[in-house]
C-alpha cells in the first residue's frame, strides 16, 4: 500500500516550519477579507456593547421552562475593554495575542485527546468552565454550597491554593472520565460516531450539572482590578500580563513535554499510530490515561486565566468557547498539538482584530467563518497530513 | 481453456489484443516522490478471464481504482468498449458497464442480503426521489429486480441466507454476496479485487467455477490475484506488474518461467522455478 | 393529579409536535443516511426567520410557507455543497458552526432591522396569518382537562394543524424509507463506495437527503415559533441535542421513533421536574435549579441511550447497533 509519508517526525521536532507559517498568514487574509465583506452587512457599529444575557420572551408552555436555558447562548467570553492603548490597531493585535494564548491552553487539550484517541470531545468547553468555576468555590468569600445539600458555606481560600485545588481536582475528573468512561468504551469496541455522541450527552449533563450547581449569574475570581500597564502603543493589565506569562509556560511545559521526554515521545507515537504503538510495547492505556489527566488540567488552568483576563466567568464561557476551539485545533491540525496553539493564535487574532471593521457582536461569528473555510478549503488543517478526510 | 484469441498475441507488456475491450495509455499516478503506477499501454481482451498479479507494492489495487474511476491519475487515458472513461466517476463506470468488488469486502452489513442485492440493479426508478413517492410506478421493475437477485443468490448457494443481515455472514460469504451483487446490473466486464482473500478452501473451488461461469456468459473478468493455484487454472492471460510497471504479459504457464517476473518476485531465490515453490506450498 | 394532567398534556402539545417534525427531519438526516447533523437548530431558525420576515413584509401564508421551505432548502444546499465529502464528526463540526452562525446573525444588531436582533421577532407580527385560518372560535375553550384558546399563538388550532403536519410527514418518511431510494441511502449510510461501485451517484442522494430533512426541519422551526415566538437563542446547541436525544430515544430509522421520543421526552421532562419539586424539599432543590436538574438527567440519558440502547424503544437492534 503506497502512501505519501511526509516527514512527520520533522514537522514535530522543528518548531513551525516556514510553510505553515505562510500558510497561517494567507488563512488570516482570507479571514480579514471576509470580515470586511461582512462589515458591508448593514450599519458596522463600531464597539458595541454586547448584551449578557438575552431577554427572552414568554411563551405559555411548558417549552417556557426551556427557553430559559436560552441565557447560556449569549456572547461567548466578553473581552476586557479594547483601547485606551494609543493605537487601535496595536491594542486589538495584543489582545488577539493573549485571548490566542489562553485559548490554546484549552484547545491543547482537545487536540492532544483526537490524536490519541480520535475522539472530537464535545465536553472539553465544560471541562475550561469547571476550572474556573472550582476556584471560585474555594476561593470566594461569599457561601457556596453543594447540589442537593441544604448547607452552605463558604471557604475563601486565596487565589492560588484554591487555583491549584481546582486545576488538581479537574484534572482528576479527567482521570475519573478516562477511567470509567472512555477506556472501557473504547474496549467494548464503541465506534469514534457514537463516542462523540456521549461526549454530547456528557457535555450537557456537566454544563447542566454546573449551572444547577452555581447558578447563572457571572461571579469574579477575585476583587482585585486589573491595572492596566501602559506601554505606549497598547496597553496591557498587570494580571493579564501574569496570566501571558503562565500560559506561556504552560505551552512550554506541554512542548518540553512531547519533544524531550520518553513518555512525550510515546504519547506522540500512539497520536500517529496507536497499534504500532502498542506493537512496540508502548503501553497505549496509560498514554491515554496521561493525556485526559494533561488535557483536562490544562483547560482548567485556560478556564482561570481566563476568568481573569475577563474579570468574571459564569457557568457557560467553556461552552460558548468550544466552537472557538474546535476552530482553533481545525485550523492548526486536529491531532497536532503545536497545531493547536498555531490556530489559536489566528483564531485569537482575527476575532480580536475583526472589531476594527465589524461590530462586536459580530466577531464570534468571524471564528465560526474562519472555522468553516477551513473545513472546505483545508480540513486537514495548517500541520495536518493531507490525507483524505472524507 | 479457450484461448485462441491469444494465439496471436505477443509474449510482451502492453501486447495488443484482438478484442480489446479496455486500452489504457500512459498511465501515470504518483503520491508526492513515490510513482505508485507507470503504465505505458494496456490492454484487456473481451470475454476472456485476465489475471493482474505482481508483489506486493507493485500497483495493481491502486491501477484497479484508476481504472474504475476510484483515483485520479496525474496523466493517463483510457477507454471501456471505445468510450473514454478518463475522469469519469466511480459511479459512472459502473453504470457503462464495469463493475468491481473491493479487496476488503463491502457487504453493507446492517442491510439484508436480499436488499444488498436489489440495490445492485440498475434501472430502478424508484431510485428517483420523486418517482419514489409513487409505488404503483417502480413495483413492477421492483419484482424483476428480486427475481434476478433470487435467481443469483440460488446460484452463489446464499438463497437460504436472503433475510439475514450481511453482517451475520461469514467473511467468505460476504465475498460470494458481493461478487452476486456486482451481477445485478448485468455488466459486461467485472474487475475482482483480491477475490480469494480471506476465503476458506472449501469456498476457493466454487468461486473459481463461478467465475469461469462468468466467462462462459460472456462478461470479461479482470482480477487481482496473489493465489497461483487460481492464477494457473482459470485465467487464460496473465498481466505481471512490479514497481508501478507492467513487466511481462503471457499465458499463465510461460509468464511464469520469465526471469522478469521471477526476479520481481523472488529477488534472490530468482533461480528457482516459480512453480517449485507452488508445488512445495501445496504439500505442505 | 394536576401532575398527571400537566404531563398528559404534553403529549400533544405543539411544542411537542414540532419536536416530532424536526426529528423526522433529522431522521432523514441521519437515521436514514448517515449523516451527522448537528445544526438542527441552524435548520429550524432559518425556516423560522424566513416564514416570519416574509409575513411581516405582508406576504400570505401560502408564499410564507413556501419562504420558509426554500430557506431552508437553500441553507441545506449551501452547507452541504462542500461538506458532504468530509467525514463523520468533520460534518459535525461544520454543521454546528454553521448553526450557531446563523444564531450569532440572527442576534447581532447588525441585522437588527431584519431579524429582531436578540430580542427576537414578536408574536403578534407574524403569527396573524396563521390565526385568521383558524375555525375555532376567538376564545378559550376547555376540552376534557385542557384550556387553551382557540385560536392564538398557542391554541387548539395549532395543535391539530401541527398533528397533521406531523402526520402527513410521517407518511412521507414511511413511503420513502421502504423505496428504492431509501434503500440507497440506507446503503451510504453503511459505505459509499460500495454504493458508487453500484452505479449511483452517492453525492447527490446525500443532498437530497439534507435537503428534504432540513425543509422538515424548517417546518417544525415554523410550527414551534407559532407557539412562542422567532427568537435566535431558542434555537441553539442545546435545541440541537434535545432533538438528537428524542430522536435517539424513540428510535432512528423508524417512523413512529421521533413522536415517540418527542411524546416521552416532553412528558418525562415535566414529570421529572413535577415530581422533584413536590418530593424534594425546596431546600435541596430550589424552583431555579429544577430547569438544569432535569437537564442533567437528559444529558446521562443521551449517553446511556447511545451506550446501552442506541437502537432506543422502537429500533430493531440488529439494524441499528451504531457500531455496525
Amino acid at each position: 500500500m503506497l502512501k505519501a509519508i511526509p516527514d512527520l517526525e520533522g514537522i514535530l521536532t522543528k518548531t513551525i516550519d516556514r510553510r505553515a507559517i505562510l500558510r497561517a498568514l494567507i488563512v488570516l487574509l482570507v479571514a480579514a477579507g471576509a470580515v470586511t465583506a461582512m462589515s458591508l452587512l448593514g450599519s458596522a457599529s463600531a464597539a458595541a456593547a454586547t448584551s449578557e444575557v438575552a431577554a427572552i420572551a414568554a411563551p405559555a408552555d411548558a417549552a417556557a421552562a426551556a427557553t430559559s436555558i436560552a441565557p447560556t447562548e449569549a456572547e461567548p467570553v466578553e473581552t476586557t475593554s479594547a483601547s485606551t492603548g494609543s493605537n487601535r490597531v496595536v491594542q486589538t493585535l495584543v489582545n488577539g495575542i493573549v485571548f490566542g494564548l489562553l485559548l490554546a491552553l484549552a484547545s491543547v487539550g482537545v487536540s492532544l485527546i483526537y490524536g490519541t484517541t480520535g475522539l472530537s470531545n464535545f465536553a472539553h468547553g465544560e471541562q475550561v468552565t469547571l476550572g474556573a468555576l472550582l476556584t471560585y468555590f474555594f476561593t470566594t468569600q461569599q457561601e457556596v454550597s453543594l447540589p442537593l445539600i441544604p448547607v452552605s458555606f463558604s471557604i475563601g481560600w486565596p487565589l492560588i491554593p484554591s487555583a491549584l485545588v481546582a486545576i488538581a481536582l479537574a484534572a482528576g475528573t479527567g482521570w475519573i472520565q478516562d477511567k470509567f468512561l472512555w477506556s472501557p468504551l473504547r474496549r467494548r469496541k464503541v465506534t469514534i460516531v457514537q463516542q462523540m455522541i456521549v461526549s454530547i450527552g456528557l457535555s450537557l449533563a456537566m454544563l447542566n450539572f454546573i449551572q444547577w450547581w452555581f447558578g447563572a449569574q457571572r461571579v469574579r475570581l477575585t476583587i482585585i482590578s486589573d491595572e492596566r500597564i501602559d506601554m505606549g502603543l497598547f496597553d496591557i493589565g498587570q494580571i493579564t500580563l501574569i496570566s501571558v506569562v503562565i500560559s506561556l509556560l504552560c505551552i512550554a511545559g506541554v512542548g518540553y513535554f512531547l519533544l524531550r521526554t520518553r513518555l512525550g515521545r510515546a504519547t506522540r507515537a500512539v497520536s500517529d499510530n496507536p497499534a504500532l504503538a502498542s506493537a512496540s510495547g508502548i503501553r497505549v492505556d496509560g498514554v491515554v490515561r496521561l493525556v485526559w489527566v494533561m488535557a483536562t488540567g490544562l483547560a482548567a488552568v485556560g478556564g482561570i486565566l481566563l476568568a481573569l483576563y475577563d474579570s468574571g466567568t459564569a457557568f457557560d464561557v467553556g461552552a460558548r468557547l468550544l466552537l472557538l476551539m474546535f476552530a482553533a485545533v481545525t485550523l492548526g491540525g486536529l491531532g497536532q498539538a503545536f497545531g493547536a496553539l498555531v490556530g489559536s493564535l489566528v483564531v485569537g487574532i482575527s476575532v480580536e482584530m475583526s472589531t476594527l471593521w465589524i461590530g462586536t457582536d459580530l466577531k464570534y461569528a468571524v471564528a465560526l467563518g474562519i472555522l468553516i473555510l477551513v473545513l472546505l478549503l483545508r480540513p486537514q488543517g495548517i500541520l495536518g497530513r493531507a490525507e483524505r478526510v472524507g | 481453456m479457450a484461448d485462441h484469441p491469444f494465439a496471436s498475441v505477443p509474449h510482451e507488456p502492453g501486447a495488443p489484443k484482438p478484442d480489446a475491450i479496455v486500452i489504457a495509455d500512459h498511465v501515470h499516478r504518483h503520491f508526492g516522490g513515490l510513482t505508485a503506477v507507470d503504465v505505458e499501454h494496456f490492454e484487456v481482451q473481451r470475454h476472456a478471464i485476465t489475471a493482474l498479479i505482481g508483489p506486493n507494492g507493485a500497483g495493481k489495487s491502486t491501477f484497479f481504482n484508476l481504472l474504475t474511476g476510484f483515483d485520479k491519475p496525474q496523466t493517463g487515458e483510457w477507454q471501456f468498449n471505445g468510450h473514454s472513461l478518463v475522469g469519469t466517476s466511480p459511479a459512472k463506470v459502473a453504470r457503462a458497464g464495469k463493475v468491481r468488488t473491493f479487496q476488503l469486502t463491502k457487504a453493507l452489513n446492517r442491510m439484508t442480503v436480499i436488499e444488498n442485492m436489489r440495490l445492485g440493479a440498475a434501472d430502478q426508478g424508484g431510485e428517483n426521489l420523486f418517482k419514489a413517492l409513487v409505488p404503483p410506478l417502480w413495483s413492477t421493475r421492483e419484482k424483476e429486480i428480486t427475481v434476478r437477485a433470487e435467481a443469483l443468490l440460488k446460484r452463489f448457494k446464499l438463497w437460504e441466507k436472503r433475510d439475514d443481515y450481511a453482517g451475520s455472514l461469514s467473511g467468505g460469504q460476504r465475498k460470494l454476496l458481493e461478487m452476486a451483487r456486482a451481477l445485478m446490473s448485468e455488466p459486461e466486464m467485472i474487475m475482482l479485487d483480491e477475490p480469494m482473500a480471506g476465503v476458506n478452501p472449501a469456498l476457493t473451488e466454487s468461486l473459481l467455477d463461478h467465475i469461469v461461469e462468468l466467462k462462459n456468459e460472456g462478461v470479461t473478468v479482470l482480477f487481482v490475484e496473489h493465489d497461483m493455484h487460481m492464477v494457473r487454472r482459470i485465467s487464460d492471460w496473465v498481466v505481471v506488474m512490479a514497481e508501478g510497471k507492467i513487466i511481462a504479459e503471457g499465458p499463465p504457464d510461460t509468464v511464469m518461467s520469465n526471469p522478469a517476473v521471477q526476479d520481481a518476485y523472488l529477488g534472490a531465490h530468482h533461480d528457482t522455478d516459480l512453480s517449485e515453490i507452488d508445488a512445495a506450498e501445496e504439500g505442505k | 393529579m394536576e401532575i398527571l394532567f400537566d404531563a398528559l398534556a404534553e403529549v400533544f402539545a405543539p411544542t411537542t409536535a414540532a419536536f416530532a417534525l424536526a426529528a423526522i427531519g433529522l431522521n432523514f438526516h441521519f437515521g436514514l443516511t448517515g449523516l451527522l447533523n448537528m445544526g438542527v437548530a441552524g435548520f429550524m431558525l432559518v425556516g423560522m426567520y424566513g416564514y416570519a420576515i416574509t409575513t411581516q413584509a405582508g406576504a400570505p401564508i401560502w408564499l410564507a410557507i413556501l419562504t420558509c421551505c426554500a430557506a431552508a432548502a437553500a441553507f441545506g444546499v449551501i452547507l452541504g455543497w462542500p461538506t458532504l465529502k468530509l467525514r463523520g464528526d468533520y460534518l459535525a463540526i461544520a454543521t454546528i458552526s454553521a448553526a450557531e452562525l446563523i444564531r450569532y446573525l440572527g442576534r447581532s444588531q447588525t441585522l437588527q432591522p431584519l431579524t429582531g436582533g436578540s430580542t427576537g421577532i414578536r408574536g403578534n407580527e407574524f403569527k396573524f396569518t396563521f390565526e385568521a385560518l383558524s375555525p375555532f372560535p376567538d376564545e378559550n375553550i376547555t376540552i376534557l382537562a385542557w384550556t387553551y384558546h382557540g385560536s392564538l399563538s398557542s391554541s387548539w388550532w395549532l395543535r391539530v394543524v401541527a398533528w397533521a403536519v406531523v402526520a402527513l410527514v410521517a407518511f412521507l418518511f414511511w413511503q420513502l424509507s421502504r423505496s428504492p431510494w431509501g434503500r440507497v441511502l440506507k446503503g451510504v449510510r453503511e459505505d459509499e463506495d460500495a454504493v458508487r461501485s453500484l452505479g449511483k451517484n452517492v453525492y447527490s442522494y446525500k443532498m437530497q437527503a439534507l435537503v428534504i430533512g432540513g425543509v422538515i426541519c424548517g417546518l417544525g422551526g415554523v410550527l414551534w415559533s407559532l407557539g412562542n415566538s422567532v427568537q435566535p437563542d431558542s434555537m441553539g446547541r442545546p435545541t440541537t441535542f434535545w432533538i438528537w436525544t428524542l430522536l435517539l430515544l424513540g428510535g432512528a430509522a423508524t417512523v413512529f421513533g421521533p413522536i415517540l421520543g418527542s411524546i416521552l421526552f416532553w412528558v418525562s421532562l415535566v414529570l421529572v421536574r413535577q415530581i422533584a419539586s413536590t418530593v424534594i424539599p425546596d431546600t435541596w432543590l430550589s424552583p431555579i435549579e429544577l430547569e438544569p436538574f432535569s437537564l442533567v438527567l437528559v444529558g446521562v440519558t443521551l449517553m446511556c441511550l447511545v451506550i446501552f440502547r442506541p437502537q432506543g424503544i422502537l429500533g430493531n437492534k440488529r439494524e441499528l447497533a451504531l457500531n455496525g
